[in-house]
């Protein structure tokens, strides 16, 4: 029993320390380093990619044809211009079917360790084989109708060829999705973050370093950390309390495992300012709710408002550049006689 | 009866009533797959040191004390193994890219180099959890492997 009662006196006490002090604006810069600056361009295991394979990747980027109704295209869902996202909960896909999950950015994607909310696809080339063939999305119905229309445009076969000189046969859905992953790999967003991690104390204001001691504070670093502020590691969403939306599970739809049930990928805060609504199911309208459920779910704490609002103050500083010239879109090959007709059936 | 006598029996009568409020105590189901010892394959010396010193609250396999039933101190407890889990668990290792594993593992060091984990309370409690320099090395030499 004498244990007990020091217990909760100790207990007490924890509680008293652990009340609020007013934010100061000065890092500590050891705990800054679970954080890394952007990388230039994302190394793929291949190699680096040529300008002629990212040439490629960006026409087949905002090519529509790769679509059932011909209408579609990675950019009608990913927006270059939008920070990579169409702001709507769920997005339309063919013939306007609306997908269950939220579409996440493109900028900086390719530095995650794996794609998609549940991780299903390893990399950006893997997952670049399947909003193509996926019914909701794009709804091609093969992989061979894909390949009929790109052989079916001349300009198309010969920047295959330029971006992969040693294939005897390059039109195929790999490449495709290679070209496609090469073009992703550059998407990236610096800002003035980066600069003060590599030691620029005055690319944040005052008010941003306060708020990044708010969101270090709360523990946030915790699973938004590395260079992209997530894109790290899976996680379950409601880890202090159930999350009320439980219809998507998560990974376990990938694993079948109980212990994967409501269990997500950690999502990049680069630009997250940009890119609402949020969570997996898009339910999420403002950055406020967001980081107050985030705190209430996965933390178990409440923020008061002055709080959310220096996280928020911190967050907007991740919103990067968008590299205008490098998503500028090329002028598509024209089609010919023998490109399939776009299909507008179910 | 003395206001002694009638205070100590409001007093047990209150501690009583605690005891029908308790929080959620359990290890939930994991994936013996995933764990930090199939996955990062460790030393046995440094498995044996988290095992003693922070799976209590570090992972789904919390041996429960007996005062984990007694009212506050359940919450007490209760709350630490959740907030534990949430900011590193070793049951479910195989959540982290290899990158991330390595950032809670030099953070791990770090905590026990500056004799903040396992926490003061529970090393009070649990004698076996008190790390010597060499146990320390054990986890700081896993965090600067590649
Ligand atoms: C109809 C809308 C739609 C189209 C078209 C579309 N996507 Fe997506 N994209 C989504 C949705 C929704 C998700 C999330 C799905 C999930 O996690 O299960 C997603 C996920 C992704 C991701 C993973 C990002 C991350 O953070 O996990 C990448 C990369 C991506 N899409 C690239 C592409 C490319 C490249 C194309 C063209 C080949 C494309 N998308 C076409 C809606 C779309
Ligand atoms: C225990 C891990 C964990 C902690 C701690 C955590 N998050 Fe999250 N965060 C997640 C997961 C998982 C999601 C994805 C939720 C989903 O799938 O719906 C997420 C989503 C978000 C989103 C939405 C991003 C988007 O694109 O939809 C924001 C914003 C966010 N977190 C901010 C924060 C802030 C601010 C904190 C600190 C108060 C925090 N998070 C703490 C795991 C965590
Ligand atoms: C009595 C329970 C308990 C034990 C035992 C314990 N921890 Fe912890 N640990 C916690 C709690 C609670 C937190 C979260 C603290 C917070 O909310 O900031 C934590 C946080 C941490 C963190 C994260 C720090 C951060 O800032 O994110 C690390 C790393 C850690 N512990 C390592 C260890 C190691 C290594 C051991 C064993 C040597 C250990 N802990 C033993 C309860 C415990």
């Amino acid at each position: 029993m004498r244990h007990a009662l020091i217990a909760i006196a100790l207990g007490i006490l924890a509680f008293g320390t652990g009340c609020q002090r007013k934010p100061s604006d000065v890092v500590d810069p050891a705990k800054l380093k679970v954080f890394e600056p952007l990388p230039e361009v994302v190394a793929a295991s291949y190699g680096t990619p040529s300008e002629e394979l990212i040439a490629l990747g960006r026409m087949l980027y905002y090519d529509p044809r790769l679509s059932k109704s011909q209408q579609i295209s990675c950019n009608t869902c990913h927006d270059l211009n939008k920070y990579g996202v169409d702001n709507e909960p769920t997005s339309e896909g063919h013939k306007g079917q609306k997908g269950d999950r939220n579409s996440p950015t493109v900028y900086n994607a390719a530095a995650q360790f794996a794609q998609f909310w549940d991780g299903r696809a390893p990399d950006v080339e893997e997952q670049a084989k399947g909003p193509v063939m996926n019914p909701v999305e794009m709804a091609m119905p093969s992989d061979k109708l894909v390949i009929a229309v790109l052989k079916s445009i001349p300009e198309y076969v010969d920047a295959f060829r330029r971006a992969f000189p040693k294939d005897k046969d390059p039109v195929n859905l790999d490449n495709m999705a290679r070209a496609i992953g090469a073009f992703e790999r550059r998407l990236l967003t610096p800002a003035r973050w980066d600069k003060f991690l590599k030691g620029d104390a005055q690319a944040l204001t005052s008010a941003e370093k306060a708020g990044l001691n708010v969101f270090l504070e709360a523990g946030c670093q915790t699973c938004h950390l590395g260079a992209l502020l997530g894109g790290t590691m899976f996680q379950k969403l409601g880890l202090m309390k159930p999350y009320p939306d439980q219809s998507d599970p998560g990974r376990y739809r990938v694993t079948k495992n109980e212990a994967d049930r409501m269990v997500f990928k950690v999502p990049m805060l680069r630009n997250v300012e940009k890119t609402a609504p949020y969570f997996h199911n898009g339910k999420v309208a403002t950055l406020e709710q967001a980081v107050q459920e985030m705190a209430d779910y996965q933390l178990g704490k409440t923020l008061s408002r002055k709080e959310t609002e220096a996280i928020i103050t911190f967050l907007k500083s991740l919103t990067g550049e968008i590299p205008f010239d490098y998503i500028k879109q090329p002028e598509l090959p024209k089609s010919t006689a023998r490109t399939p007709k776009p299909d507008l059936s179910d | 009866m003395s206001w002694k006598v009638k205070l100590a029996i409001l007093v047990s009568l209150l501690a009583a009533g605690l005891q029908l409020y308790q929080p959620e105590r359990s290890n939930p189901p994991s994936n013996p797959g995933g764990s930090f010892e199939a996955v990062a394959r460790p030393a046995p010396e440094l498995a044996n040191v988290l095992r003693r010193a922070c799976y209590d609250c570090h992972s789904n396999e919390t041996r429960w004390p007996w005062y984990s039933r007694v009212s506050p101190v359940s919450w007490l407890i209760a709350r630490d193994v959740r907030r534990g889990r949430a900011h590193l668990n070793f049951s479910e290792w195989n959540r982290l890219s290899p990158q991330a594993a390595q950032h809670k593992l030099r953070e791990a060091c770090e905590e026990v180099r500056a004799g903040e984990m396992p926490l003061a309370l529970y090393r009070w409690f649990h004698s076996e959890a008190r790390l010597s320099a060499a146990d320390a090395d054990w986890i700081c030499a896993a965090s600067k492997a590649p």
